[in-house]
């Protein structure tokens, strides 16, 4: 780890992010995105007003194919960006700490750190009927000092996570 | 409401004809794909710089750099050329 050193007798647990679907439904856009240039010359030859300029997305011709090539490379590069936030997004439960990095864009990255001896409550939550099929919800950690809490949106299997949480915070004495 | 019948609008590469004399509509082309590729490389480096630091040395950074350029440089190849190397069948 080079975000934060592990103290002496700690180790990693586990690492948590965002459930699958959750990811694949941020993609969803993009893959709107790429397939519109093919979509929408057949969507203009079903409305006849419209169907002379369905002509103009022939992408053998260069500067077509040049554009369809840009607007592709646009689409999978945001696409393959939308990846990197979601790995770089992590939970990391150790044996003493949980620690939370954020990377909302390519510069903005926080990590901060809480440790297990100062939990206090865990809450997990699960909400609508695809969360609850597919077992995805928020865990909410919060401290003896009521202003410090760790929020994740979006993991999967919840109180499976709040279990391990609480299992490492009953053997932590209270500091 | 309008009364005329919708007038067709011109294709983009009517564009072209306005641009000064001395500098044709391919070179206009040829430096408008430099300046997507050199935007894509400048981001590219980034996310490789963000993957190589931050991904916890996890087995998953490299094989997400590699399919990332290799599918960014089939369709920069694409754009270029028409070849997509083993895209190329996927494309029109």
């Amino acid at each position: 780890m080079k975000e934060f050193e592990l103290e002496p007798g700690e180790h990693v647990v586990m690492e948590a992010r965002k459930h699958w679907f959750l990811f694949l439904a941020e993609l969803l856009p993009f893959a709107i995105l790429a397939v519109l240039p093919f979509a929408l010359p057949k969507l203009l030859m079903l409305a006849s007003p419209l169907a002379p300029y369905a002509g103009l997305f022939d992408y053998h011709t260069t500067l077509a194919r040049a554009g369809l090539g840009v607007w592709l490379l646009i689409s999978w590069t945001l696409a393959w960006s939308t990846f990197t936030r979601y790995f770089l997004n992590v939970w990391v439960l150790t044996n003493q700490r949980i620690v939370d990095i954020k990377q909302r864009g390519y510069f903005s990255r926080s990590v901060s750190s809480l440790f297990l001896s100062r939990v206090q409550d865990v809450t997990t939550n699960v909400v609508g009927v695809l969360p609850s099929l597919l077992n995805i919800g928020d865990i909410k950690v919060q401290t003896a000092a009521e202003d410090i809490e760790f929020i994740m949106h979006g993991i999967p299997r919840p109180e499976q996570m709040r279990d391990i949480i609480l299992r490492y915070v009953s053997t932590k004495p209270a500091q | 409401m309008p009364t005329e019948p919708l007038q067709p609008f011109a294709p983009p590469t009517a564009l072209l004809s306005y641009l000064p004399s001395g500098f044709s509509s391919g070179t206009a082309v040829t430096w408008l794909l430099y300046a997507v590729f050199a935007f894509w490389a400048l981001y590219t480096l980034i996310a490789i710089y963000h993957w190589l630091k931050y991904s916890h040395a996890s087995w998953v950074a490299i094989p997400a750099i590699g399919v990332h350029l290799f599918i960014s440089i089939a369709l920069m190849s694409y754009a270029l050329s028409g070849y997509a190397f083993s895209l190329t069948p996927y494309l029109p």
